[in-house]
C-alpha cells in the first residue's frame, strides 16, 4: 500500500518535531517571574507605539518616547535589558494576562475597574482628559462646546470612558467615534471628519506643540484628576518582579531623573505620588 | 520619503517576505501530513485531518492569530510574537494547501496506477514516479495562488506584535503625517513582491510541463 507508507512516514516526522518544544516549556515554569527575568537578563514589556509622547515611532523610524527613556533607567536599576513587544492597545492587556510579557508600559490611566484586575506601579504622569480641536475651529472654546459634535478617542481606553461619562452630562448628545489608536483619531481630526479628540493632557499638549497650525488644546481639562501608571498582573508569580520595578521607579523619582524625563517629553514636570492614590472613577 | 525611512520600509518588506515564505514552506509540510491523513483509509487518521481543515479554513485568520497568541502562554509555551504569528499563518495555509494537494492526488487517473501495478512498480515507485509528479503539476497554480494570499494576509500579524510592512507604514504615516506616501509605498512593495511570486510560479509551471522538475 503506497498510501499507508506515505501516511506513516509523514505522521512520524510530525511527531518527532513536536516533542522537544513541549519539554522546553516545562522547564521555564520552575522559577518565579523575577528569577526568570534576572536569569534571562531581559524584561519583556508590552506597549502600543501609537501614544506620543509616551511611546511612538519618531520621524526617523526609531521607537522613542518617555517610556523608552524611563524603562532604560528601570533596566539599569534591575541590571536587565528591555525587550519591547508592540501590540494594538486593545490587545495589550489581554496579552499581559495571557503571559506574553512581564508588564505593560502604555501607560494606562489608573482607574477603579483596572485596579480590581491589575497592579499599577508608581504613577509617571498626570492623565486628566482634555479636548483637542482643530486650530482654526472657533466653535469649541470650552469643553462643553463639544455637545452635538463628533468626538473621537482610542478603543478600550480610559479616556474614551471619561469622554462618555462627561458627554452624558451635556445638554446635547455627543457622537463618539472609536479608533484603533489615537493617531487615527488625530488624522481624522486633521481631515475634519471629527470635531475633536478626547485624550489625556500630556498627549494632546504634545500633539498640538508638534503641529500648532493644525491642532489646539481646549482648556481646562474636563475629566477627573487621574494618573498614568505602568501595569502588571496580580498573579503571585509576578509580584516579586513588580516590587523590584516599583522600587526602581521610586528611586528614579527621588533622585530627580524622572523629573528630567518629564520635562524632556512633556515640557513640564508633574508632581506624582510614589503610590497611586485611590482613583475617583 | 527620506532614504532612511525608505530603507525601513524595505526592511519591513523583507520581514513580510521572510515570514510569509517560512509560513508557506511549513504550511506545505503540514499540508502534506494533513493531505496524507485525509487520503488515508483509516478513519482515525481521516477524522482529525478533516477537523483540522474545517477549523483552520472556517475560522478567520485574524481570530486564529489572536487565539494562538493568547493561548500559547496558558499552555506554558512563552513564545515570541513572531513564532505565534508563524504558527498561525502556517496552520491556516496548511489547511488550504492540504485541500489543494488532495485535489491534485485524487486527480491522478486511476488507469495510470493500474498500469503501473501491472508493470510491477512498487508502491513507493508508483508514488515517486507517477502520483507525486502528476499531483505536483496539478497543484502548482493553486500553490502560487495560496502564496500570494498568505503574503497579503501577513499584514494581519501586527495584531500579535509583529511589525511587518503594513504596521511599519502605519507607524511612519502617523509620525510623519504623510499617510498617502507611506500607504502607496506599502501597496507598491506588496505588488512588486507578488508580481515576483507570480512570475516564479509561471516559470515553475513551464519547467514542469517540459518535465524538468519532479
Amino acid at each position: 500500500m503506497n498510501k499507508r507508507l506515505f501516511v506513516q512516514i509523514t505522521l512520524g516526522l510530525g511527531l518527532v518535531m513536536a516533542v522537544p518544544a513541549m519539554a522546553q516549556a516545562q522547564d521555564a515554569q520552575a522559577k518565579d517571574a523575577l528569577a526568570r527575568v534576572k536569569a534571562e537578563g531581559v524584561l519583556k514589556v508590552g506597549t502600543e507605539t501609537a501614544f506620543a509622547p509616551f511611546d511612538f515611532i519618531d520621524a526617523t523610524g526609531e521607537h522613542a518616547g518617555f517610556n523608552v527613556d524611563a524603562f532604560a533607567e528601570v533596566g539599569k536599576e534591575l541590571g536587565v535589558k528591555i525587550k519591547w513587544v508592540e501590540l494594538p492597545w486593545d490587545g495589550v492587556l489581554p496579552a499581559l494576562e495571557a503571559g506574553q510579557f512581564n508588564m505593560v508600559a502604555g501607560p494606562a490611566t489608573i482607574t477603579k475597574a483596572r485596579l480590581e484586575r491589575y497592579r499599577f506601579l508608581s504613577p509617571v504622569a498626570e492623565a486628566t482628559v482634555a479636548i483637542l480641536k482643530g486650530a482654526k475651529d472657533d466653535s469649541i472654546q470650552k469643553p462643553e462646546d463639544i455637545a452635538g459634535k463628533t468626538v473621537g478617542a482610542g478603543k478600550a481606553t480610559a479616556q474614551l470612558a471619561q469622554l462618555k461619562t462627561y458627554a452624558a452630562t451635556l445638554p446635547k448628545p455627543v457622537e463618539m467615534r472609536e479608533y484603533p489608536g489615537f493617531n487615527e483619531a488625530y488624522a481624522d481630526l486633521a481631515a475634519r471628519r471629527i470635531a475633536a479628540v478626547a485624550n489625556s493632557l500630556p498627549n494632546i499638549a504634545y500633539v498640538a506643540s508638534k503641529q500648532p497650525g493644525t491642532f489646539a488644546v481646549v482648556k481646562p481639562p474636563f475629566g477627573q484628576k487621574s494618573y498614568f501608571g505602568y501595569i502588571g498582573t496580580k498573579k503571585p508569580d509576578d509580584q516579586a518582579l513588580l516590587d523590584a520595578v516599583q522600587t526602581a521607579l521610586v528611586k528614579i523619582k527621588s533622585d530627580g531623573r524622572m523629573k528630567k524625563l518629564q520635562e524632556k517629553w512633556f515640557g513640564t514636570a508633574f508632581d506624582t505620588p510614589d503610590v497611586a492614590p485611590e482613583p475617583s472613577f | 520619503m527620506s532614504p532612511r525611512l525608505f530603507e525601513l520600509m524595505l526592511k519591513a518588506a523583507g520581514y513580510t517576505v521572510a515570514i510569509s515564505v517560512a509560513a508557506i514552506a511549513i504550511g506545505l509540510l503540514i499540508g502534506l501530513l494533513v493531505c496524507a491523513a485525509k487520503l488515508s483509509p483509516r478513519p482515525w487518521l481521516r477524522w482529525p485531518a478533516t477537523l483540522f481543515v474545517s477549523f483552520f479554513r472556517g475560522v478567520p485568520l485574524l481570530v486564529q492569530l489572536l487565539l494562538i497568541y493568547n493561548l500559547l502562554p496558558v499552555l506554558g509555551l512563552a513564545v515570541p510574537s513572531v513564532v505565534a504569528a508563524l504558527i498561525g499563518l502556517s496552520l491556516c495555509t496548511a489547511a488550504y494547501q492540504a485541500e489543494n494537494l488532495r485535489g491534485g492526488f485524487t486527480s491522478v487517473p486511476r488507469g495510470l496506477l493500474e498500469a503501473a501495478d501491472m508493470a510491477g512498480l512498487s508502491p513507493w515507485q508508483q508514488f515517486r514516479r507517477i502520483r507525486a509528479p502528476i499531483a505536483l503539476r496539478l497543484t502548482v497554480p493553486a500553490l502560487v495562488n495560496e502564496a500570494i494570499l498568505i503574503l497579503k494576509a501577513s499584514s494581519l500579524i501586527s495584531v500579535v506584535g509583529v511589525v511587518e510592512l503594513t504596521r511599519t507604514a502605519q507607524n511612519l504615516a502617523a509620525s510623519t503625517y504623510e499617510p498617502l506616501l507611506f500607504y502607496s509605498a506599502a501597496g507598491g512593495l506588496y505588488l512588486a513582491i507578488n508580481w515576483l511570486v507570480a512570475a516564479g510560479g509561471s516559470l515553475t509551471e513551464r519547467a514542469l510541463r517540459r518535465g524538468r522538475l519532479a
